[in-house]
């Protein structure tokens, strides 16, 4: 039976999408919209200077060649439902092929250094008189305009000038925490796929692109928009508070250490009948039934108590059968998953298919994470238009340049030969 | 306030209802920042983020919530109770003329609503309707109950996040949840982007959808090489301070300034790298011996002792001077160092006034304008998201909200009586 028409057709059908990006927060960006149908290129260069970081990032898949450029399992994550061509943009024969791929494109995303586009003698202003429609996504690290327009970046000096790195963390005097990750890698990428999107509504009805120039540090800053207005009320500079809660009389609200390697499990109690069930299923040790964390307020203001008596009461606790013990009773309380956990021990996301196996041409099938909303009517895939995971160093070159640019075999190895791709 | 910014109208004439809980705020503050008529259908008691602190005055009445204007910028606010029998012909009315509904709250909370929704849909075959749920629609924990701190801790990010272990590798300071609403920060951001997929989509088919967006897997995407290494290399990342998790221990990035604070300077181990930061010891006349023989002995003969000790010297250098001049000098070098800033102290940096990142948005309660940070993009001169307005009063736009979706006043009368709005 033929299928309805919506069922062929995704988001981004007809959007093809040069991806010169890097690293992992453009990467971020154009993996979204791969995974929502447009065509994404990946555009890449080989040499030692001009190869993406990210190929030589562990973890690696096991075996093989290991001068290989294609088996970084991070890549492979980031990079999944992507055409991949190489393309000498130091050369001026390269940097045609790149005007001629952009005036068969919908949009640019990029995320060199600042000034690097203008060294290739590419910036917005070149490349608009090519495509007048072109929209082109620029991620700096602290923004292309501005005072800082030529500073360098990657997602951790943005979430130090921002102020996540500060704002994570257990009070002073202890040093901050930071955050453990690129949190604004993965975050600008969001909203670079967000800028794409909505300057494509834009297009549909103006028919105009438009450049945008992304900042990871301004991402970050969303996050801190609270604390950034509280700063200005009060006069004092912002602070950080661990894992307590700041908004409401939450307590106790923290991880607490359970039984077994850096166990923990993480309680949140919200109101007065939370927290009798907690102490229910810690059996009610002489401690709860103090009247100093009888009431919320009273349980915040011996915050530092309740916390200390809540470690030595999980201490020997398993994680999980807490978790649901306290969850049965309707208290929000979680096992602090690590990646095993989340693969061996998650029920929900191996109930939501939140792994996806996609094969990849040289390490073979491995599983991908996933998009995390399912849609009853919309195809979305995170292996993208060619249902795979990352491309390999320039795997799609006969592809692209003859079915995008038209050129034939004979020209295809000239342009090999010469160095140009 | 300026609205004429790039993206401003990308969703202009798109309007959107959100109902629910805090969980879909963040979605929905995006999308009124690209021009969309955000109605916040909120019960006669308000949203319960108009009781989260801070507040701005000590009443702590729904008006004053900072943590609600911020969350809330640039919507309306119409007080209608979307439980109440009465309330459907509002909803039906609404709904004729919507574009998106965003629900978001418990899962058996948000199905109840679905079947509404879905007749709303019958009515109106463009209506996008998108859920924000801790777990989705189905699955085992569905019904899990959940705040932000839990959503950190059963997705990974606590996990990756915290202070160094001991020497023997155990932890005695807790996983640490960086900062409160992260977990919504994510899940709105891939709603916006689910959402307006959706709307790309539509342009194509004239369809609406329904969007089933987890929470709980929005956080797990988030954790960059965790999943990777595990997936890859059976391997589990450790949480150190100010810096990545990783399998095995590196060497630190936050380091003390002479002013008391702190700066993110990274170790790369490259000749470049080295060289700068042998000119910036030599320019602040800081005593070293990294040019000495024995030191180039060193780095052949123990890269790792050598590597401790340059990290050492790095230390000596960063203490010498104060938190923003080593920001300006290691970036003047090339270097992809930051001060670990306030997130208030970037308001009145001369870079982020000139992209317009903050927006001064009026509190008459205060009886002064306080700076949001709104933009996280430019068309290469000026912000390219801004809002409208500020957050909305509670009810402040009923009537004329539901006037406009043709409610007469003889309704309104009764709607008023029955209270349902």
């Amino acid at each position: 039976m033929a299928q309805p028409e919506s069922a062929r057709r995704r988001p981004l059908e007809g959007v093809r999408v040069i991806d010169l990006t890097r690293i992992v927060a453009g990467p971020n960006a154009t993996r979204l919209l791969a995974t929502m149908g447009a065509e994404v290129i990946r555009t890449e260069w080989h040499d030692d200077r001009a190869i993406d970081l990210l190929r030589g990032v562990r973890p690696y898949a096991p075996g093989g060649d290991p001068e290989s450029v294609n088996r970084s399992g991070l890549f492979n994550n980031i990079n999944a439902g992507k055409y991949g061509i190489t393309l000498n943009m130091n050369l001026p024969q390269g940097r045609d092929l790149f005007k001629r791929l952009i005036e068969k494109s919908s949009v640019l995303c990029e995320n060199y250094s600042p000034n690097q586009m203008e060294r290739w003698e590419l910036g917005y202003d070149v490349l608009r008189k090519i495509n007048p429609s072109l929209i082109y996504v620029q991620i700096t690290g602290m923004g292309k305009s501005g005072t800082y327009n030529g500073y360098l970046s990657v997602g951790p000096t943005a979430q130090a000038l921002s102020g996540l790195t500060h704002m994570s963390g257990l009070a002073e005097p202890m040093a901050p925490a930071g955050w453990g990750y690129s949190y604004l890698d993965h975050s600008t990428g969001y909203y670079g796929a967000i800028l794409v999107l909505a300057a494509l509504l834009q297009r549909r009805r103006t028919g105009r692109g438009c450049y945008l120039d992304l900042s990871q540090t301004e991402a970050g800053l969303m996050v801190s928009g609270t604390a950034t207005l509280e700063a200005q009320l009060t006069g004092q500079p912002t602070d950080r508070h661990g894992n307590r809660m700041q908004s409401a009389d939450w307590a106790p609200h923290g991880a607490y250490p359970c039984r077994g390697i850096d166990g923990w499990i993480a309680i949140a109690i919200q109101d007065d009948s939370q927290w009798a069930s907690l102490v229910t299923e810690l059996n009610a040790p002489d401690w709860a039934q103090h009247p100093r964390f009888a009431k919320a307020i009273d349980r915040k203001t011996n915050e530092d108590d309740l916390d200390r008596l809540m470690a030595e009461a999980t201490k020997n606790l398993d994680r999980y059968d807490l978790m649901h013990r306290l969850q049965n009773r309707g208290v929000p309380a979680a096992a602090v998953q690590k990646a095993d956990d989340r693969c061996e021990r998650d029920p929900q996301l191996k109930a939501r298919d939140y792994l996806q196996p996609l094969p990849h041409s040289e390490i073979g099938t491995w599983p991908i994470e996933g998009f995390p909303a399912k849609f009853e009517k919309i195809p979305v895939d995170v292996g993208g238009l060619p249902h795979r995971g990352a491309p390999m160093m320039g795997e799609d070159n006969d592809r692209v340049y003859r079915e995008v640019l038209g050129l034939t075999a004979e020209e295809i190895a000239a342009l090999r030969e010469d160095w140009v791709i | 306030m300026n609205n004429e910014a790039a993206l401003s109208s990308a969703l202009a004439g798109t309007v959107i209802l959100e109902c629910g809980d805090e969980r879909g705020e963040f979605a929905g503050m995006l999308l009124a920042s690209l021009g969309a008529d955000v109605i916040k259908l909120e019960g006669r008691n308000g949203s319960n983020s108009r009781r989260f602190g801070p507040f701005t005055t000590p009443e702590r009445g729904p008006e004053h919530s900072l943590c609600f204007s911020r969350y809330n910028l640039g919507k309306k606010s119409l007080s209608l109770e979307i439980d109440h029998p009465s309330a459907r012909i509002a909803l039906s009315r609404l709904a004729n003329r919507a574009d998106v509904i965003i629900d978001s709250g418990e899962a058996a909370d948000v199905e109840r609503r679905l079947s509404l929704y879905r007749e709303l849909q019958q009515a109106n075959p463009r209506l996008i309707v998108c859920a924000i749920t801790p777990f989705g629609l189905d699955g085992p924990y569905r019904d899990l109950k959940m705040t932000n701190l839990t959503q950190l801790a059963l997705g990974g990010v606590m996990a990756v996040c915290g202070y160094d272990p001991r020497a023997d590798g155990t932890y005695d300071t807790p996983p640490i949840a960086p900062e409160m609403w992260q977990a919504y920060h994510i899940a709105g951001e891939y709603a916006v982007i689910a959402i307006t997929a959706a709307l790309n989509f539509r342009e194509l088919t004239g369809e609406g959808d329904l969007i089933d967006l987890s929470i709980h897997e929005a956080v797990s995407t988030c954790t960059e090489v965790a999943m990777p290494t595990y997936i890859y290399n059976g391997a589990v990342v450790h949480r150190q301070t100010g810096r990545h998790a990783a399998e095995s221990r590196t060497r630190p990035w936050l380091r003390r300034t002479k002013d008391g604070r702190y700066v993110k300077a990274f170790l790369f181990w490259g000749g470049r790298d080295f060289r700068v930061i042998t000119e910036m010891l030599n320019e602040a006349g800081i005593e070293h011996d990294l040019e000495s023989d024995e030191y180039r002995e060193l780095r052949k003969s123990s890269p790792s002792q050598a590597q401790a000790h340059f990290s050492d010297t790095i230390d000596k250098l960063v203490a010498s001077m104060k938190a923003e001049e080593v920001f300006h000098r290691a970036q003047a070098k090339g270097l992809l160092w930051a001060s670990v800033r306030y997130p208030e102290e970037n308001i009145d940096d001369p870079h982020f006034q000139a992209r317009g990142t903050f927006q001064a948005i009026n509190h008459p309660e205060l009886g002064r304008d306080l700076d949001y940070p709104v933009s996280v993009a430019t068309d290469g001169k000026d912000r390219a998201t801004a809002f409208t307005r500020g957050a909305p009063r509670l009810g402040e736009h009923t009537r004329e909200v539901l006037s406009r979706a043709g409610l007469t006043d003889a309704e309104l009368r009764e709607l008023t009586a029955k209270q349902a709005i």
